[in-house]
């Protein structure tokens, strides 16, 4: 058990640790001179030479990759993500209000997903074949190729514009949260309809299925305590690769309805090099997704204890 | 009282897998169905459990192997419960135990899944649940080609000692004549989805008349399993 618990821990260290040493390569390598940009970002005109050297010293730019890693990483691990190459402002109080509008956002967007998926599935899955079912398949595809820029705006036309029942832009309220929500969560519904919709007929066809019933155990109770379980496996694994769709996701749905959160954070960040915070989000990010990845796990052991029977 | 199903008959995909069949089954019957691999064997079993369960009698099944009887991600003591609830039952620990010890698999931890027990243990447990209603027909869908020689024959011992004497009528279905000889006292034959010869064992296993019956009877003389 500590080792298993040792193991993870290290797996998490590892993935962490390369996913910020690749971002601050990707971001030290990219075309252009990232002093420059900052201090673009800084004063937002053109700067002469001696300014543009005073912000790459302070920006510990000049003092080679290796040493500006060190310089981050190094405070990091006491738990200081650093200030703002550009504003100069501490960074962390600033991710924790961004986290604030898109850790909401990214939930109900699964949430109204897992609202829509689940009850077309089950009726998609009811009568295999039948017009029902190809109706909810239709509309699951539909759903997965529309892209959400497109889909924002059409919300937007229609319940901000056409009817104006809800807000287009901004954060003011619960009732903002709305439209962004429902931009994520139809897409996210479309793609798992599909895997809960298989996952139901798969798990009909197991091969213990016929002597239980012959047993005399009611169609329903089958449903509930032997397809249903064995049906939410593959959709754990979706569940897992969703919320990372998700946080794509938010992104452009963010930047679509003019809200704050990490979407916004992160591109004005890469525009303007600031290390720091580009690196904080990487870094949130990555341990984002260890986390999932480890809930996963542990919730596969729950449904199947025969995961990680015999290693763990 | 007697087991009736008249005009059994099955088609799949156009063709009839199942000639019309009639059955009569006496309480207390040992029955054998035999036949090669896609006689018919099985969907007779199937049709006649579905048209009696219908009927309202209570018949229980024990198919080939516990992998198709037992719900991986369910525990033991999960399957008996659900067993005694679609029969309308409620728990009693006695009934369990004595089923249990029967079949000498008292010793098996219910909280479990059926993986953590030996296949041996769980086509036992399979027997033990289908036994829980007193059932007037159990049917064995070859119920001992997924064990070992020792651990089947054992099995069927414990089997044929729990029915003995009990009004349970038992239909063996095997592609094993040397099998169902030692444990029935009629046999029926079926070839390409026809009830062929009906017969009492002795009486078929000397004179068997139809080609199906000799060509089973032939296979049989070179293979000696203790069960």
């Amino acid at each position: 058990m500590t080792f298993a618990i040792l193991g993870l821990v290290l797996r998490a260290a590892v993935v962490v640790t390369g996913a910020a040493l690749l971002t601050f390569v990707l971001l030290w390598n990219a075309p252009g001179d990232p002093a420059m940009a900052i201090a673009q970002a800084r004063y937002n005109f053109v700067v002469p030479t001696e300014v543009l050297e005073q912000v790459r010293a302070e920006s510990g730019l000049d003092a080679g990759f290796w040493a500006a890693f060190k310089d981050w990483i190094g405070p990091l691990l006491v738990g200081d993500f650093g200030r703002s190459s550009v504003t100069g402002r501490e960074v962390w109080p600033d991710l924790v209000t961004a986290i604030g509008y898109t850790v909401p956002l990214a939930l109900m967007g699964l949430a109204i997903g897992l609202a829509i998926a689940l009850p077309l599935a089950a009726l998609a899955a009811r009568n295999p074949g039948s017009v029902l079912d190809r109706v909810c398949v239709a509309l699951a595809s539909v759903g997965v190729a529309i892209p959400q820029y497109w889909l924002g705006l059409l919300l937007i036309l229609l319940f901000a514009v056409h009817l104006g029942w809800l807000p287009a832009m901004g954060a003011r309220s619960t009732a903002n949260l709305v439209l962004p929500a429902l931009t994520l969560g139809l897409g996210v519904a479309a793609s798992l309809t599909r895997i809960i919709r298989s996952g139901i007929l798969e798990a009909r066809n197991q091969s213990f299925l016929p002597a239980i019933r012959r047993r005399g155990v009611s169609p329903s109770s089958i449903e509930r305590d032997h397809v249903a379980p064995h049906a939410a496996i593959p959709v754990v694994t979706v569940l897992g690769l969703e919320l990372a769709f998700l946080l794509e996701g938010v992104v452009v749905v963010e930047v679509i309805f003019g809200r704050p959160g990490l979407g916004g954070f992160l591109v004005t960040a890469i525009g303007a090099r600031d290390f720091p915070k580009v690196q904080a989000v990487v870094l949130l990010t990555a341990l984002l997704f260890v986390i999932i990845n480890l809930l996963i796990d542990i919730f596969y052991q729950v449904l199947d204890p025969r995961i990680g029977e015999h290693d763990a | 009282m007697t087991l009736s199903v008249s005009d059994l008959r099955v088609e799949r995909a156009g063709r009839i897998i199942l000639h019309p069949t009639s059955l009569d089954i006496e309480p207390g019957a040992r029955i054998g169905l035999v036949g090669s691999s896609g006689s018919g064997k099985s969907t007779l079993g199937h049709a006649l459990i579905d048209d009696l369960q219908r009927q309202g009698r209570v018949v229980a099944q024990v198919p080939q192997s516990p992998d198709e009887a037992l719900d991986p991600l369910r525990t033991m003591a999960f399957h008996w419960r659900e067993a005694e609830k679609a029969l309308g039952l409620n728990h009693d620990k006695q009934r369990r135990q004595q089923l249990f010890s029967a079949l000498r698999i008292e010793h098996g931890d219910l909280r479990k899944r059926p993986w953590g027990w030996s296949r041996g243990m769980q086509q036992r447990f399979v027997i033990a649940m289908a036994l829980i209603g007193s059932p007037e027909l159990i049917v064995l869908d070859e119920p001992t080609s997924a064990l070992d020689p020792v651990v089947a024959a054992d099995t069927m011992d414990l089997l044929d000692k729990f029915l003995s004497g009990r009004r349970t009528a038992m239909i063996l279905i095997t592609h094993d004549l040397g099998l169902a000889a030692r444990r029935v006292s009629q046999l029926m034959v079926m070839d390409a989805g026809n009830i062929v010869e009906n017969a009492l064992t002795t009486d078929l296993l000397e004179r068997p008349k139809t080609q199906a019956a000799r060509a089973l009877a032939a296979h049989r003389s070179w293979l000696e399993l203790p069960c």
